[in-house]
This record gives structure tokens, C-alpha cells and sequence, in this order.
């Protein structure tokens, strides 16, 4: 299994097919995906390979001054296959409706997006031999820990061959991969303590690490025990510090909400100029950090990803926009469409799904809040968000919010006891005279942490709602 | 069952040459077909679930399991499948049989029907999306709605080395509204949803003043106020006591967590956990429900368990592995995303039974506390045995009236505090089933329903 090159690209073999169709694209993939999974540290359950090979056909057709869109995926690469495929694009295309007069799509042969780090090579050549090695890994770094253990994990490696071409003449693709990995560290309650404590991990990443096992345990076994001996939160509001751990779990959903094209072609993105946020804040959504799950050469329509400044010190600069949006806007596309993301969940088989505007990885720009000790000293009284179960952010009102599963009381400027269960949120975005975790920001950290899909120091939050049994 | 029938012959051998080489070994097969349409007034778009067909073969190696996935049905496609699994069970040969029963189910059930839905193609759907959408025109502030509506047949295919052949097809069918309110840059929704399993008959269920009474909830929460913060009474309305009972004892009972040690219920099954008038069932084969299903992926018919039965906790969700491993019988919980992902239990349609309360007497009964209306989500901790719950919106109870409307909140707390906070739950006509779904992980989300009547308990709640 190598990067598409040629005729033998998935892409292409469906897109020679479609003379007199245009304007017209084909995304293809070429899937191999191996998953150890255990219980407890023992292995339940080997798979793979899954075999998946499949395309979309996107159609284009002019309507009135508006364009007709149709799509249609499948897996069937014979000639009767993709003459079906194609049927039954084109009668969506002739049913459907979307207000814009044209669609530029990329041309060009070879348009590569040059070189972004997204295939561990290992990984590629020994998928399983890896994973194995991984799981060994992991279970050397957690041995000889009295009162840690797995108590499950899932580790799933995905190889990926994308091929992406269309009647402007482009024909491109790349090879990448994809880890996912999800455990549950366990801490146990001794007879005298409270009941076991349990750090329940879900991380992507293009490659796998085995070196940082080592350090990541220390830290996996010291969430679970402060899981495990965390006390009730204080209730009322008050400041509180979100890292990037938490963050990743709001900021795609609303930026991708709001931030768009789409949310334009809707009415409620804001203008460009709007101040959403103080002017220490600046935002961008890069699509080419090295290694990061979202990034790629090029964009799932062939479109070469880029840095975009999403919040230049505190006002709306740039909006995402795929070219089908664009096209309803006359501006270029942003490199932001992107197959199978929706509310924060990504699927790693994409080619079932047309593209939408999506961010990439979203980096919050260091601040001059200073190291995380001294955040918490601004901070004086109140509480660090260490883990949200699930901050749920509606898209459209940009609230967000959810159970404390771990965090920490701060008190008289220093990280205290940690906290588990109540309550937090608020909204992200809100006009000026209503409180949101924007308009609250007192400062940002000086040093930033990556947690998929988002690069950020922590940020204190001047004050936010905290329901607590206290 | 035409969907898979083509390719059964090829499957039935696949997995005779491969009993040759292991004591058992599956595979289920799996195509879908349907249609939706999106219409928000100006856009038009519509979606055919994908033309893909494949198969899961899964063999026991005499150590474990091994599964090989494909995304085709062709006689080459399945070849490849079951070389690789020959491969793996050349490298670990078996001889000793799987834990647990093997399914030698046979059966053969396609959705019952009032209205046939699959002859609704792209000219019948847009004029009923246009229908529904026209019923919002007037309604004071709202930016836009939009309607979605769809059918999806999912047709599985499940053949072992022991015999079991089970056909199913199921359809669910769905429509969605939702209104936006927006003022002043503050955008706000809701939504209606009527949706189940079964055929056009189900889009019947669309009506004028659901989908009026969304457009008034989304632009009455333009001016909600903030949710309380602490601890206080909560009445969770059906969607939100459904989300309750699937975060707590619908995860906490999946016995696949009793095997890893990472339940908190396992050590109090048989034991009294709430009150008598507390009863919260898993009902796979619920006619018509969302996440309704004749069998499991791994050939057991679906079947209604009692989790909690009058306050007694006294079943959990098995597969054959977990039910082998504990002592149990399979329940019919073995399910897959789809033909690409792993088996694990899982629940469907999931709910607390109704009791015999009116709402009005909870209220009385609540005196001051807060409504929790409109389920969003929620999130399990088997281990810890917290919950969350979040609810798109509520209302306040003051000196037992209900009052103002409060905006987004989450619900934190024990699981077996709430139960044993408990002080009513109303009658059958509050109950309702959602139309949702669930993830087990990361990815493998699946049709998922939870629902109940109003329950009334106290728990910690604050804005989200």
C-alpha cells in the first residue's frame, strides 16, 4: 500500500469514466485499519484488516441562477457500478438546490498542498506488528504502579490512501494515517478510601509514540486518583481556568458553528470587524500542523490547506469557507471542506459523506498570563477545569457546558484539593452586554498545549457559573 | 431481503470452508438503502446513504477473536476476507469452542408497514419538507427552519458455523424541524422530531402545532433566564428521564463493564437501589420504537430485560462472551455500528416505566426546584457512578407553581443518591421514546432511543 499515484488511484479510475458529466468531482479512499482491543491489559480482541475502498460523485448542475448539488457514494468500481452511482447523483443534483451560481472547484494536475507531516512511516509498513508493540508499551509503562490499571482500551490504527479529482483537471492525493486510542486508567480505593477513581482517555493523533508512554502514565495515574479523591464543587460563580483540554472539547463545535460560510449563508456568522472577544485574543484554524489529525495537503476537494486567521486580536477576521460556499459569496474557498466531522465526532471512513465546513486544528495564540502557576495566582479564588464529561456545545446558541469530572479548588492563588461532580458552563459567544466565556476572559497563559483539535495555553475566565453541592 | 439475498450463497460457503479450520466462526452482512431530503426555505439538498455493501467475518482463534472486515459482497472481495482470517487462524490454531452459547437462531423479519415507504424518491420528499416548513411562516422572530426528512433501510444478514440464519430488515423513518429565533446577534432553537421504526405511516405523526410550539420555544428562549446553580429539586421531563436511565443503568448495566471490573452496579445486582415505584427496562424488540431490532449481531432475537424492577436492580445487558463469563443468558445486546465496526453491548430502546403521579401533582410536590425539559445528551462514569444529563432548556418551580423558562443546563450527580432521592413518576400518558443515538467510544455510534414519563428527584444542576 503506497500514496495514490497514476491511473491506479481510486479517484481516478471512477473519474475517467465520467466524460460529459461535468462539472464533476470524485473523492476516493483506500482504507486499511487494524484495532487491538483489551480488558483490563489482557487482549480481548484482535481486527483487521478492514478493507474498505469506496468513492463519492459530486455533481454540479446550473439551476436558475442557482446550482443543483447531488452526491452519491459507493463501493462498486465496475463500469455498471459507477454508471448507477452516477444516476443517482444526477437525479439528487436535479432535485436539489443551493443558492449559488457557480462552484469553483481546484484545478490542475499534481496540485500536491507540498508536504505536511501526516504518515508514520512505521505504522504504514507494520500496522499490526506496531500496534503490538504499542499495547507492550503501555503495559510497561504502567506496571509496577501498585493501585493503577487498565481497566480497558481500544487502540485502532488507520491507513489511508486519498485520492480527490474533478473535470477541472485536478487529480491529487496523499497517504496518511490515523491512531486513535481510548483507555480507562483505573485507581483503586483502599479499604479506607472512597471507590476506585477511573481517568478515561480519548486520543487521536496521525502517529504513534511509544517513547512518551513513560510520562503520559504519571500523568494518566495521577488524574485517576485525583478522580478518585475528588471532592464535591463549590457552587456560585467565580474565576475558573480552562485549559486545552477542555477547550477542545468547545471551541471546534462553536467556531465551526459560527466561523463559516455556512453560518454566513444562514445569517447568524459574524461580520468580519465584529468584536467577539478582548483584544488579547487572536485565534487561527491551521491545517498544516505537523502531525495534527485535521491537517492534510490539501483539503477533501483537493483545495491546499493553509493558516487562517480566524480572531485577530479580539474581532472576527476570516470566515471557513468550502468552494461550494464560496462560490455563494464570489470569494475562494479557505481549504475547510472536510468529509464525515459533524459535532465534534469524526468518522474515519470519510468518502460516505459530502463535505461541510469544518475547522482544522484551532490554535489560541499565547497570551501574557504567564506560566500556569502564575494563572492561578491571578486567578486568586476559584476553580481549574481539568476535565468537562461532556461540554455538549450547541452550535448555534454557543452554549456550552457540562458535569466536573476532574478539577482543582484554587485557593489563595494556589492549585488545592481536586474537585469531581457539579457543574460549569456558560455560552462562548454573546452580545456585549451579556456575560460569555469571551467577553469574561481576563487572561491567557503563556505556554501552549496541544489536545486534538486544539493548540491553546489555558485562559482564565473572570467568572463563570459553578452548580456544586456546596 | 433482496438487498443481500444475491450474495448469501457465497457468505453460507465462506463460512463452511472456514468451519473446517476453527470450532466457530461468523459473518454478518450488511447493505442500506434510503433517502433524505434537507429544505430550509432557500436550500434544497438531499442524501442517499451510501451504495456499499460488505461483511465482518469473526472466527475464534482458541485465544480470543478475530475479525476481518470488507466494504464489497463480490465472491473476490469475500475471498480476500476469509484468506486473511485462514492467516490468522494459521498463526493460532484452534481447537476448544468460544465461551458462551452460539446462536442457532433462524429467523426472517422485515418491518411491518401501514404505508410502504420505499417508492418516496426526491419528487414526494421535497413537497412534504415544503409542507411541514410552510407551517412555521408567520411565527413572529423566527430567522429560519429548517425540516429534514428521511428513511433508511438497514438489511443484516447473520450466518455462523453452527447453523443460525437470521434475515432482518429494519427501516426508520424520521422527520425534524427546527426553528431558529434570533435577536440582537442572540440566535436560539428547538426541535421537533417525530421518527420510529416502521414506514410512511410514521411521517403521518408531523404536526402543525408541534412544529408552531418549537417556533414559540425557540424564540421564547431569546429571554430565558439563567438556570439555578446547586443543588435543588429536579423534574426531568421524558426526554430527559429517558437520558437519565440510558447514562446510568443503561451504560452502567452493559455487563461488558462488569467484565473489565468498571462498574459501580456490578457488586449491588439483587439489591434493593431505589424506590418501589422505580422500573427501568432495555426492550430491544419494542414495536415501532427507534432503536427497535428482531435480533443481534450476533444472532440472539431481541428481547425486553428488566434492569431495574421495582427498586430491585436485578438484570444487566449481555453478549455471548459476558454472559459466558458471568454466568448469564445472551440478551440480544450484541450490536455493531456497522459491518466495519466491533461488537460490544449495547443498549436500545431504553426507558424508565411509567407510575402513577399526574405532572401538575409533581410540581406540588417539587414546591421549589427547576424542570429540566428538552435532553440534549449525557454522559456515563460506570466506574464512578456519576451521570450527566443536559437539557436544552426548563422551567422553574416556585412554591408549587411552575414559572419562569431557564435556558441550557447539565444535570451532575450519584446515580444512586437521585434514585434514592426519588418521589414520583407520572402515568403512561407523559411517557415518550426519543429517536437518538449512542456511542460507545469514539466512533461507533448506532440508533439509539431512551425515553420515560416525568420523574421527580434532586440533584445538583447549573448552567451548560
Amino acid at each position: 500500500m503506497s500514496a495514490p499515484r497514476g491511473r491506479d488511484a481510486a479517484a481516478f479510475r471512477v473519474g475517467d469514466q465520467l466524460a460529459g458529466q461535468e462539472p464533476w468531482e470524485v473523492f476516493a479512499e483506500r482504507i486499511r485499519r487494524f484495532e487491538i482491543h483489551l480488558s483490563g491489559d489482557a487482549v480481548e480482541m484482535t481486527r483487521g484488516p478492514i478493507a474498505i475502498e469506496g468513492y463519492e460523485i459530486r455533481l454540479f448542475r446550473p439551476r436558475d441562477g442557482n446550482l443543483g448539488v447531488g452526491s452519491q457514494a459507493s463501493n462498486d468500481f465496475s463500469p455498471e457500478g459507477v454508471r448507477a452511482t452516477l444516476e443517482d447523483a444526477g437525479r439528487a443534483a436535479r432535485h436539489a438546490l443551493f443558492p449559488a451560481s457557480r462552484c469553483e472547484l481546484p484545478s490542475g494536475r499534481g496540485a500536491t498542498g507540498g508536504i505536511v507531516e501526516v504518515l508514520d512511516r512505521g505504522l504504514w509498513e507494520y500496522p499490526m506488528d506496531s500496534l503490538e508493540s504499542y499495547v507492550a508499551s503501555m503495559r510497561a509503562a504502567l506496571d509496577g504502579r501498585p493501585g493503577f490499571a487498565l481497566s480497558f482500551g481500544s487502540i485502532r490504527a488507520t491507513l489511508v490512501e486519498t485520492s480527490i479529482c474533478n473535470s477541472y483537471g485536478l487529480r491529487t492525493g496523499y497517504g496518511h494515517t490515523q491512531v486513535e486510542l481510548e483507555i480507562g486508567v483505573k485507581a483503586s480505593g483502599g479499604p479506607e478510601g472512597p471507590q476506585a477513581g477511573e481517568y478515561w482517555l480519548n486520543d487521536s493523533s496521525r502517529r504513534l509514540r511509544p517513547e512518551e508512554l513513560s510520562r503520559k502514565a504519571d500523568e494518566w495515574c495521577h488524574f485517576a486518583e485525583d478522580i478518585r479523591r475528588g471532592s464535591p464543587a463549590p457552587t456560585g460563580e467565580m474565576p475558573v481556568i480552562l485549559p486545552a483540554a477542555v477547550l477542545a472539547g468547545i471551541l471546534p463545535t462553536v467556531c465551526g458553528g459560527r466561523l463559516t460560510g455556512s453560518a454566513r449563508l444562514h445569517g447568524i456568522a459574524p461580520v468580519p470587524g465584529t468584536k467577539v472577544a478582548p483584544e488579547m485574543v487572536t485565534v487561527h484554524d491551521d491545517g498544516r500542523l505537523p502531525w495534527a489529525p485535521m491537517s492534510s495537503p490539501v483539503d477533501d476537494e483537493g483545495v491546499p490547506q493553509r493558516r487562517r486567521l480566524l480572531v485577530d486580536h479580539g474581532a472576527v477576521s476570516e470566515v471557513l469557507y468550502d468552494s461550494l460556499h464560496a462560490g455563494s459569496f464570489d470569494v475562494a474557498s479557505t481549504g475547510s471542506a472536510f468529509r464525515g466531522v459533524s459535532s465534534g465526532f469524526r468518522t474515519w471512513y470519510r468518502f460516505l459523506q459530502p463535505p461541510g465546513i469544518a475547522p482544522s486544528t484551532i490554535v489560541v495564540s499565547p497570551g501574557g498570563g504567564g506560566s500556569d502557576s502564575e494563572l492561578v495566582e491571578q486567578a486568586k479564588e476559584g476553580v481549574w477545569i481539568q476535565e468537562i464529561g461532556w461540554s455538549s456545545p450547541d452550535p448555534v446558541s454557543g452554549a456550552f457546558g457540562g458535569e466536573i469530572r476532574l478539577g482543582y479548588r484554587i485557593r489563595s492563588g494556589k492549585l488545592a484539593e481536586p474537585i469531581r461532580g457539579g457543574t460549569v458552563g456558560g455560552f462562548v459567544f454573546a452580545p456585549a452586554d451579556s456575560p460569555s466565556l469571551l467577553n469574561r476572559l481576563q487572561a491567557i497563559g503563556s505556554t501552549s498545549s496541544f489536545v486534538e483539535p486544539v493548540s491553546s495555553p489555558p485562559i482564565l475566565v473572570g467568572a463563570l457559573p459553578i452548580g456544586g453541592e456546596r | 431481503m433482496g438487498e443481500l439475498s444475491d450474495a448469501e450463497d457465497d457468505l453460507y460457503h465462506a463460512v463452511a470452508r472456514l468451519a473446517q479450520r476453527t470450532p466457530f466462526v461468523e459473518v454478518l452482512a450488511e447493505g442500506i438503502h434510503g433517502l433524505s431530503v434537507r429544505y430550509d426555505g432557500r436550500l434544497v439538498s438531499y442524501q442517499s446513504p451510501p451504495r456499499v455493501r460488505g461483511a465482518v467475518f469473526r472466527a475464534w482463534t482458541g485465544a480470543g477473536w478475530t475479525e476481518v472486515s470488507v466494504s464489497g459482497l463480490d465472491a473476490a472481495t469475500l475471498r480476500f476476507a476469509e484468506s486473511a482470517i485462514e492467516r490468522a487462524l494459521n498463526h493460532r490454531p484452534a481447537h476448544d469452542a468460544p465461551p458462551g452459547l452460539s446462536s442457532t437462531t433462524r429467523l426472517d423479519e422485515v418491518t411491518p408497514m401501514t404505508k410502504p415507504i420505499q417508492d418516496l424518491g426526491e419528487e414526494e420528499l421535497l413537497p412534504l419538507a415544503r409542507d411541514v416548513h410552510s407551517w412555521v411562516d408567520g411565527a413572529p422572530d423566527i430567522h429560519e427552519t429548517e425540516v429534514q426528512v428521511s428513511w433508511r433501510e438497514d438489511d443484516r444478514l447473520y450466518l455462523n458455523s453452527v447453523a443460525a440464519r437470521c434475515s432482518q430488515s429494519i427501516c426508520r423513518v424520521r422527520g425534524i424541524v427546527v426553528p431558529v429565533a434570533m435577536e440582537h446577534g442572540r440566535a436560539e432553537s428547538d426541535r421537533y422530531i417525530v421518527g420510529g421504526v416502521g414506514g410512511r405511516e410514521i411521517l403521518d405523526g408531523l404536526r402543525p402545532e408541534g412544529v408552531r410550539k418549537a417556533a414559540d420555544t425557540a424564540r421564547a428562549m431569546l429571554h430565558a433566564k439563567s438556570p439555578p446553580s446547586g443543588r435543588a429539586n429536579v423534574l426531568l421531563s421524558p426526554s430527559v428521564t429517558g437520558y437519565f436511565a440510558h447514562e446510568s443503568f443503561g451504560h452502567g448495566a452493559e455487563a461488558d463493564q462488569f467484565v473489565r471490573g468498571r462498574s459501580y452496579l456490578q457488586p449491588l445486582l439483587g439489591s434493593v437501589v431505589g424506590p418501589e415505584i422505580l422500573t427501568i427496562v432495555d426492550n430491544g424488540a419494542y414495536a415501532g420504537a427507534w432503536s427497535q431490532i428482531f435480533c443481534d449481531d450476533e444472532g440472539f432475537p431481541a428481547q425486553r430485560t428488566v434492569l431495574v424492577d421495582h427498586g430491585r436492580f436485578t438484570g444487566a445487558l449481555h453478549d455471548r462472551a459476558t454472559a459466558a463469563a458471568l454466568g448469564a443468558s445472551p440478551t440480544g445486546n450484541a450490536r455493531r455500528s456497522d459491518v466495519f465496526s466491533r461488537s460490544f453491548v449495547r443498549m436500545t430502546n431504553t426507558y424508565v416505566e411509567p407510575g402513577e403521579s399526574s405532572f401538575e401533582e409533581l410540581v406540588r410536590e417539587a414546591r421549589d426546584g427547576v424542570i429540566l425539559e428538552s435532553g440534549v445528551g449525557g454522559i456515563e462514569d460506570p466506574q464512578g457512578g456519576q451521570v450527566q444529563v443536559k437539557a436544552r432548556m426548563g422551567h422553574r418551580i416556585e412554591n408549587g407553581k411552575v414559572t419562569d423558562l431557564v435556558g441550557s443546563m447539565a444535570l451532575s450527580g450519584n446515580v444512586l443518591d437521585f434514585l434514592r432521592s426519588i418521589r414520583g413518576i407520572s402515568g403512561p400518558p407523559d411517557f415518550e421514546l426519543d429517536t437518538g443515538s449512542c456511542g460507545k467510544g469514539r466512533t461507533d455510534l448506532l440508533p439509539n432511543s431512551a425515553g420515560g414519563p416525568y420523574l421527580l428527584s434532586a440533584a445538583v444542576v447549573g448552567q451548560a
